[in-house]
């Protein structure tokens, strides 16, 4: 990969890499070569702090510019880059501690590569029995200029040539705690392959800019909005996540500054776009030069994209701009697109048949749902969609998305048991669900429980075991689910909790001690649903049923069910 | 010190009924005040005292104090 890069810097030295985006004054522009010279620089600086090829660096560091060839410079060195997220103030230190150790068990992270503000959450964990970590490293310190020796430079190009196509990229985690994170190790053959046949799909050329406000620490950010554009040498532009959620408009401010190209946005962020930013703030907006903008990582909403084309299309915006994609972090990214600068399919089936698994055209408004293809594979990609038993169904027929890519992953790194579970004959069982019309694939649901709020998975695993401890709980006695938002076009995280207490003062100080539960894993509870002792029904394998306790709702006694969004 | 109708506002916008709010409170601390909602509390603060603050001013918050800094200085030009 590196040699990729270092070849587009050959090629186009003066051509923005990255446009590091800042609200006030000018953005930090970085061409090809003085992103790659100060890659050097850090793979030298890391280098001299110990690290070797091979070994995983987890980077937990907040928007700065040096983040860019920090990354880099990991990958030159052939160490693997894993980016974190940088922990939210409301997160306990404990659980942030614990996901490192735990990461560290499952993944081996050798090295964390962060800010000084972290050191005294982090620096007791190096050298500990209960981890492999070796180190911390405040790289934000090094010596940016630093010129290393002839000596130095061998050493790097010995360590660099050992490198192989096969070896890995990069490491990344999903969300969760300890024992739910699932990394997803990828090669650097898996990338590039990836990046060249999306970048087809896409109808990417050198025209193309992309404005990104995604985390790197998510697939989509990461390789959608920054490998690809690096490898195929186009310049992308880096928002600040965290700016982008208090001022959305700076998404838009970025597009038409830079008449940006492509852009990347979960469900979620075209509802928030399209309701919350001010007229005041689209003063000299034109948006004429986003060609595509697609939606991707949550299910994707027909009324969101009608609201975003609405809101915008008098600020230039094409309505055909809007785009759809299937994409999960272990086939790199991209199974399904749509087509370029072509709305993408819809069909309003009838909610009844599809609730039994058939897809059929629906002719009555009231009872129809509205589905947004996500397009077809792209190169290299298989869709079948299978039924329990694995076997192909039919057009217009419900069920799992199974996948074989040319982009694949190669398991879940040490974790065996759960690449099994996934992962067979080379087909990956994504735990989707959805059907084929036609050439389009649409997604409508999922087998696993996971909850997406905002472009980001929650296991309930975890929201149970941290509400299970608040006192008050009956112990093991709580489902998580999510609930559709459809204002916000997301998820809600609500929780039905069984408890014993039953006066309204009782019941409030557990409302509020459930949500303390969910801020300090990170989580914000939407509902609290509080039932008696015994109201939580079980599946048949003896487990509490999400669904089943999920679809009682209405069930729930009168006094019990005082909840409101926050439950308070 | 935070106001007691900066802070009622505020709980208004996240449907709390009461949480401990001072200077130095971020907002990731108070519930509900999350990605998804905190673009609310700041058209419900702009709307309740009818003042208009610069994405530049609103990107610069680190606490609750800060806000309402910010919040006073917007009056008292309003109020010049």
């Amino acid at each position: 990969m590196w040699n990729r890069w270092l070849r587009n810097a050959e090629r186009q030295p003066t051509q923005d890499a990255i446009i590091h985006w800042r609200v006030e004054g000018p953005p930090i522009r970085w061409t090809f070569s003085e992103l790659m010279d100060a890659a050097e620089i850090c793979a030298v600086n890391l280098m001299e702090n110990g690290i070797m090829r091979g070994e995983v660096c987890a980077l937990i560091l907040r928007h700065h510019p040096w983040f860019y060839p920090l990354y880099l410079g990991c990958v030159r060195l052939g160490a693997i880059p894993a980016i974190l997220a940088y922990p939210n103030p409301r997160l306990h230190p404990d659980k942030f501690r614990q996901g490192l150790i735990g990461m560290s068990q499952r993944s081996g992270l050798d090295w964390i590569l962060t800010e000084r503000d972290l050191e005294p959450v982090i620096q007791e964990l190096a050298g500990g029995a209960d981890n492999t970590i070796k180190g911390v490293h405040f790289p934000l310190e090094w010596d940016s200029r630093h010129t290393p020796g002839s000596e130095t430079i061998t050493k790097l190009n010995q360590m660099h040539n050992r490198i192989s196509a096969s070896d890995p990229l990069l490491l990344q985690h999903s969300s969760g705690t300890t024992g739910l994170q699932k990394p997803v190790m990828l090669s650097h053959l898996s990338v590039q392959e990836h990046i060249d046949r999306y970048a087809i799909a896409l109808g990417l050329d050198h025209n193309d800019k992309i404005a990104s406000w995604l985390p790197l620490y998510h697939d989509m950010g990461l390789i959608a909005a920054f490998h690809l554009p690096l490898a195929l040498g186009i310049p992308s532009i880096q928002i600040n996540p965290f700016e982008w959620v208090m001022a959305p408009s700076l998404l838009l401010d970025a597009v038409s500054k830079e008449r940006a190209t492509v852009s990347w946005l979960p469900n979620f962020a075209l509802d928030m776009m399209a309701d919350k930013i001010r007229e005041e703030d689209l003063r000299d907006i034109n948006l004429e030069s986003w060609r595509m903008i697609v939606n991707c990582s949550e299910p994707v909403r027909y009324e969101s994209h009608q609201k975003f084309r609405k809101r915008f299309q008098p600020y230039g915006l094409m309505p055909a701009s809007l785009s759809t994609c299937y994409a999960m972090a272990e086939t790199t990214f991209a199974v399904t697109q749509s087509t370029p600068e072509t709305e993408p399919a819809v069909l309003a089936v009838d909610r009844t048949a599809l609730s039994r698994g058939k897809v059929e055209i629906s002719i009555d408004e009231r009872n129809a749902r509205i589905c947004v293809s996500s397009g077809t594979p792209i190169s290299g990609c298989d869709v079948r969609i299978v039924d329990d038993a694995c076997r192909d169904l039919p057009e217009g027929m419900v069920g799992e998305f199974a996948i074989r890519s040319a982009s694949m992953f190669d398991g879940y790194r040490n974790y065996p048991e759960k690449t099994a579970e996934v992962l067979r004959d080379g087909w990956y069982f994504s735990g989707d669900l959805g059907f084929k019309y036609g050439p389009d694939y649409f997604v409508v649901g999922r087998i696993k429980d996971i909850i997406i709020v905002a472009g980001n998975n929650i296991y309930p695993e975890d929201v149970e075991a941290a509400i299970s401890a608040v006192s008050g709980v009956l112990p093991g006695r709580v489902v998580a689910f999510g609930q559709e938002q459809s204002e916000l076009g997301t998820e809600r995280l609500c929780v039905m909790v069984e408890t014993e207490l039953t006066d309204a003062t009782g019941q409030k100080r557990l409302r509020m001690e459930i949500l303390k539960a969910g801020m300090a894993i990170d989580v914000t509870i939407g509902s609290i649903y509080l039932v008696a002792p015994r109201f939580l029904i079980k599946s048949s394998a003896g487990k509490l049923s999400r669904q089943a306790n999920k679809d009682r709702i209405g069930m729930i006694p009168d006094l019990l069910a005082q909840q409101g969004r926050t439950g308070l | 010190m935070i106001s007691a109708e900066l802070k009622a506002t505020i709980l208004a916008a996240i449907n709390l009924d009461d949480w401990e709010i001072d200077d130095d409170t971020v907002a990731s601390q108070v519930p509900g005040w999350d990605s998804l909602t905190h673009v609310n509390v700041i058209a419900a603060v702009e709307e309740r005292f009818g003042v208009l603050f610069g994405i530049p001013d609103v990107v610069a918050l680190r606490k609750i104090g800060d806000l309402q800094r910010l919040l006073d200085s917007k009056l008292q030009h309003k109020g010049k």
